[in-house]
C-alpha cells in the first residue's frame, strides 16, 4: 500500500515527481515496456472480455473477484443508490445550458456532497461504505448533466440494468443494444484503474487530510478535466472529426509531423509501446462504427494512427486510450463534450481503491518546495 | 544533479536554483520530497521565520492590507507600481459581484450544511457561469484566477449571511475585501481595528508552502484544468480534521471554558489522558510559530476593545499551561489557536472558520498555481506493485 512508505529512503526524480516511487500498492500495475495493465493480478484484456464493470469495481476495491453471492449483494448495493439528492438535479436549473457537461457534473457532485449520509464521519468503516453510493450517484448525475446540454430532462432510474447499461439508459433515454452495452462496458473496465496518474494522486492528497472519500473523488475529477488528462479524448476526437477520409488523414498527419505537432491522443508518460487499452477497444470500436455505417470514420482513424505511429513509434509514441474511446462514444450517440465523463465514472474506482488502501496508516501528504526567489 | 539531505534537519530548503532531476530523502507522507521550486514564499525551518517574495511577514501583517499582499504574492512586484496595484485591486473587488443564480443556489440549500461544502458548490456553479463549454482561456488565465480570489470572498460572505438567517449581502465596490466581509458578518460598518484584524489574519494565512489545498490545486493545474476545477479540488482538501477543521475544534474547546482556573485544570486533564488540544502542534514548526506572536498581540487588543478580555485571559492560560507541558516534545501553539479566536471575535462561528481562513490562502494558492503553469509538468509519481502475482480468471468464467 501507498501508506507503506514507513521508512525513509533516497530517490531521484524529476519535475512533476516523475520517477518518484510514492509508495507501494497491491491494486494494480502498468508495464510500460511490454504494454500490460493488470488489476489485482488480472490482465485488463481478460477482464474486459469476461467480467462486468461491477465485478471489476468489486475486484479493485476489495482485492478479489466476487463469488455469486457477493456479486449479487454488490449489484444490489449499487442499484440502491440510483436516486441522488433532488437538490443536485435542481442545481442544473441554475447553470447555463452551454457550460461544459463535466463542469455541470462537478457542480451536481458538489451539491450532492451537501447531502451525503454520515457527512462528518471519516472513520475507515464510514469511508468503506461510500464507494457504491459514489459510483451510483455519479452515473445518474453525469447522465443528467449530459442531457442538460440539449435541455432534456433527466431519465428516472431503473433497477433491472447493470451499471454500464443503466448509465447509457439514463444518458441516452433508451436501453442500449447488447453490442453497444458490451463496447461501453469494456471501455469502463479498461479505464477503471491506472496507477498514480495526476488525478489519483490529487485524490490521495485529499484523502490524506482526513477528508471524506467523495471529496477525494472531486479532486480527482478536477485533474481529470484537464486537456492533458481526461479532457484529451474530446480533443483527440475533434481532431479526427476534422479529417474527411483516410487520404486526408495521411496527408494532414504528414504535414503536422513535419511541424513537430503534438497529436492529442498519442504518447503516454508510462507507455512507451502500444497502449493495451487501445488494443482491447479497437475491435469494439470498429464493429460499432461499421454497424452504424461509419466505416469511413474507422478507416480515417486507422490511417491517422498508422501514419503517426510509423513516424513516432520508434520514439515510443503510440495511440493512447484517449484516441480510441471517442470512437465508441460517438456511435453510441454521446456528444464529444461528454466523452470525458465515462472515463471519470470508470477511473474513480481506482482512485477510491487507492484512497481506501492509503487510509489505515497513511500520513498527510505534504512535500516541500525549495525557495529560489 | 544535486543530492539533498532534505530530512537531515540541516537542509535549508533555500537554493539559487534547482537542477532537475534531484536526489532527496523521501519520507512518509512524501516528507522531504521536493515537489517544486518556488519564489512565492520562504519558510526558514531553523528560525521559523516566514517571508513572502522576500518580504518578512512582520513587515506585512498589520501594515499592508490583504489586497496589497495578494498583489505582492501573485505578481511578485515588490515595488508596488501604483497603476498596476490599482488595476489589480479593481479586478479583485469587482469580481465580488456574483451572478444571481449562484446566490440563489446557495440560498436554496440548508443553511446548516457545513460552509466548506456550500463554498465548494458555490465555486463550482460559479465556474459554470464564468466559462461556457468551449471558451478558450489562453492569455486570460492570469485574470481568471485572480477573479476567483474575490469570488471566494464574496461566496463566503453570502454563506455567512445565509447561515445567520440574514438577507442577501449587498456588496459595495468601494469597500475592501476585508471591510465587505465584516459588513456581511456584523451587519454594521466595521471598526478600524476589526478591519486591521481581518486583513492581518488573511495576510498571515495567505501562503504556507505546499499545504494540502495548495498542492492539490497545483496537481490539478498541471493537467491544464480550468481554475474552478483547481479551486474545487483545493477546497476538497480543506476541511479534513487534520487541516482546516482544526480552527473549529479550537472554538469548541476554548469557548466552553468558564475561566482561567478551569482552563488550567482542563489542560492538565487533557494532557494526562493523552487528548489533543486543538491549535497545538505542527508538522513543520517544532519551534514557536512567528505568526502566533503577531496574532497573540492582536488578540489582546481586539478582545479588550470588544469587552471580551476574559477570552484572552482564558486563551493565555491554556497556551501557557499547554506550552509548559508539551514544549519539550516539540509541540507548540500554532496559528490556528489565536486565529480561530480572532475570527470568533469578528463574528464568525466555528464552522465558518475554515472558509474564513481559505479566503486568505487563496492568494498563495493562485500564486503557486501561476508558478506551476509557467513550466507545466504533469504530476505523476509511481507506485511499486506488491500485490497478487499474475493470475487468470476461473475456467468457466463468472458470467
Amino acid at each position: 500500500m501507498i501508506g507503506g512508505v514507513y521508512r525513509t529512503d533516497v530517490q531521484t526524480y524529476g519535475r512533476g515527481l516523475e520517477g518518484l516511487v510514492a509508495g507501494t500498492t497491491s491494486i494494480g500495475y502498468i508495464d510500460g515496456e511490454e504494454g500490460r495493465l493488470v488489476y489485482r493480478g488480472y490482465a485488463v484484456e481478460e477482464l474486459a472480455a469476461n467480467a462486468s464493470f461491477e465485478e471489476v469495481t468489486y475486484l479493485l476495491l476489495n482485492g478479489d473477484l466476487p463469488d455469486d453471492y457477493q456479486l449479487d449483494e454488490w449489484h444490489h448495493e449499487i442499484a440502491s443508490w440510483r436516486n441522488p439528492p433532488e437538490e443536485a438535479f435542481k442545481a442544473l436549473g441554475r447553470i447555463p445550458n452551454d457550460a461544459h457537461p463535466l463542469a455541470k457534473y462537478r457542480t451536481m457532485l458538489t451539491v450532492a456532497a451537501c447531502h451525503i449520509p454520515e457527512a462528518d464521519a471519516t472513520d475507515l468503516g464510514a469511508q468503506q461504505r461510500r464507494p457504491a453510493r459514489i459510483l451510483s450517484w455519479a452515473g445518474s448525475l453525469a447522465s443528467a448533466a449530459i442531457r442538460h446540454l440539449h435541455n432534456e430532462p433527466p431519465v428516472p432510474p431503473r433497477m433491472d440494468l447493470g451499471y454500464a447499461a443503466h448509465f447509457l439508459y439514463q444518458a441516452l433515454g433508451r436501453v442500449p443494444t447488447e453490442e453497444e452495452r458490451k463496447a461501453f462496458e469494456a471501455s469502463l473496465i479498461v479505464q477503471a484503474e491506472h496507477g498514480l496518474h495526476a488525478a489519483a494522486f490529487a485524490a490521495l492528497v485529499v484523502i490524506s487530510t482526513g477528508a471524506d472519500l467523495g471529496s477525494a473523488v472531486l479532486a480527482g475529477m478536477g485533474a481529470l478535466s484537464g486537456v492533458r488528462h481526461g479532457g484529451a479524448n474530446q480533443l483527440a476526437w475533434e481532431v479526427l472529426e476534422g479529417l474527411e477520409d483516410p487520404d486526408h488523414a495521411r496527408k494532414w498527419a504528414k504535414e503536422k509531423l513535419a511541424e513537430g505537432y503534438r497529436f492529442p491522443g498519442f504518447g503516454h508518460r508510462v507507455y512507451k509501446c502500444p497502449d493495451p487499452r487501445v488494443r482491447v477497444m479497437e475491435p469494439y470500436a470498429e464493429a460499432l462504427l461499421r454497424s452504424k455505417g461509419l466505416e469511413n470514420r474507422w478507416e480515417t482513424y486507422l490511417a491517422l494512427r498508422d501514419e503517426v505511429e510509423q513516424a513516432l513509434g520508434p520514439r515510443g509514441i503510440f495511440a493512447n486510450v484517449d484516441s480510441i474511446t471517442g470512437l465508441v462514444y460517438h456511435p453510441l450517440g454521446l456528444p464529444p463534450s461528454a466523452f470525458p465523463i465515462p472515463f471519470c465514472l470508470a477511473i474513480q474506482t481506482g482512485w477510491m481503491a487507492h484512497c481506501l488502501e492509503y487510509l489505515p496508516e497513511g500520513r498527510m501528504i505534504e512535500p516541500g518546495a525549495v525557495y529560489v526567489g | 544533479m544535486s543530492h539533498y539531505n532534505t530530512l537531515s534537519g540541516t537542509f535549508s530548503w533555500r537554493d539559487d536554483k534547482i537542477e532537475w532531476p534531484v536526489t532527496s530523502d523521501v519520507g512518509p507522507g512524501l516528507e522531504g520530497v521536493i515537489a517544486s521550486d518556488t519564489a512565492v514564499s520562504w519558510l526558514d525551518p531553523t528560525s521559523g521565520s516566514l517571508s513572502y517574495r522576500d518580504v518578512p511577514i512582520e513587515r506585512l501583517a498589520g501594515i499592508r492590507s490583504f489586497e496589497e499582499v495578494a498583489y505582492l504574492l501573485i505578481t511578485g512586484d515588490r515595488d508596488r507600481e501604483e497603476d498596476e496595484l490599482a488595476a489589480f485591486r479593481s479586478r479583485l473587488r469587482s469580481s465580488r459581484a456574483l451572478p444571481n443564480e449562484v446566490v440563489q443556489l446557495i440560498r436554496s440549500l440548508d443553511p446548516l450544511i457545513h460552509p466548506t461544502r456550500l463554498l465548494r458548490a458555490g465555486v463550482s456553479v460559479l465556474g459554470c457561469h464564468e466559462l461556457s463549454g468551449d471558451e478558450d482561456m489562453s492569455g486570460e488565465r492570469h485574470w481568471r484566477e485572480l477573479r476567483v480570489v474575490g469570488q471566494v470572498a464574496a461566496l463566503v460572505s453570502e454563506i455567512a449571511r445565509h447561515r445567520a438567517g440574514s438577507e442577501e449581502h449587498q456588496y459595495d465596490e468601494r469597500r475592501s475585501l476585508a471591510e465587505c466581509m465584516l459588513v456581511a458578518l456584523l451587519d454594521r460598518p466595521p471598526e478600524p481595528i476589526e478591519v486591521e484584524t481581518l486583513d492581518m489574519l488573511w495576510v498571515l494565512y495567505a501562503d504556507h508552502g505546499l499545504d494540502a489545498p495548495t498542492f492539490t490545486s497545483m496537481i490539478v493545474a498541471s493537467t491544464l484544468a480550468d481554475p474552478y476545477y483547481n479551486v474545487v479540488a483545493g477546497l476538497s482538501a480543506l476541511r479534513g480534521p487534520r487541516l482546516g477543521g482544526a480552527g473549529e475544534q479550537v472554538l469548541e474547546q476554548i469557548l466552553d471554558l468558564a475561566d482561567e482556573v478551569y482552563a488550567v485544570d482542563w489542560v492538565h486533564e487533557m494532557v494526562e489522558k493523552g487528548g489533543r488540544i486543538a491549535g497545538f502542534g505542527h508538522r513543520i514548526y517544532h519551534m514557536p510559530d512567528p505568526r502566533v506572536v503577531i496574532l497573540r498581540k492582536q488578540m489582546a487588543t481586539l478582545a479588550r476593545a470588544r469587552g471580551r478580555g476574559e477570552l484572552f485571559t482564558i486563551a493565555r492560560a491554556v497556551e501557557e499551561t499547554a506550552t509548559a507541558l508539551l514544549a519539550h516534545k516539540g509541540i507548540h501553539v500554532n496559528i490556528n489557536f489565536y486565529a480561530a479566536l480572532l475570527f470568533h471575535l469578528l463574528g464568525a462561528d466555528g464552522p465558518l472558520v475554515p472558509v474564513m481562513y481559505v479566503v486568505g490562502r487563496m492568494a498563495g494558492l493562485v500564486a503557486r498555481v501561476h508558478e506551476a503553469l509557467e513550466n507545466p509538468k504533469l504530476y505523476r509519481p509511481l507506485s511499486q506493485y506488491l500485490g497478487t502475482p499474475d493470475r487468470e480468471m476461473d475456467q468457466g468464467g463468472v458470467e
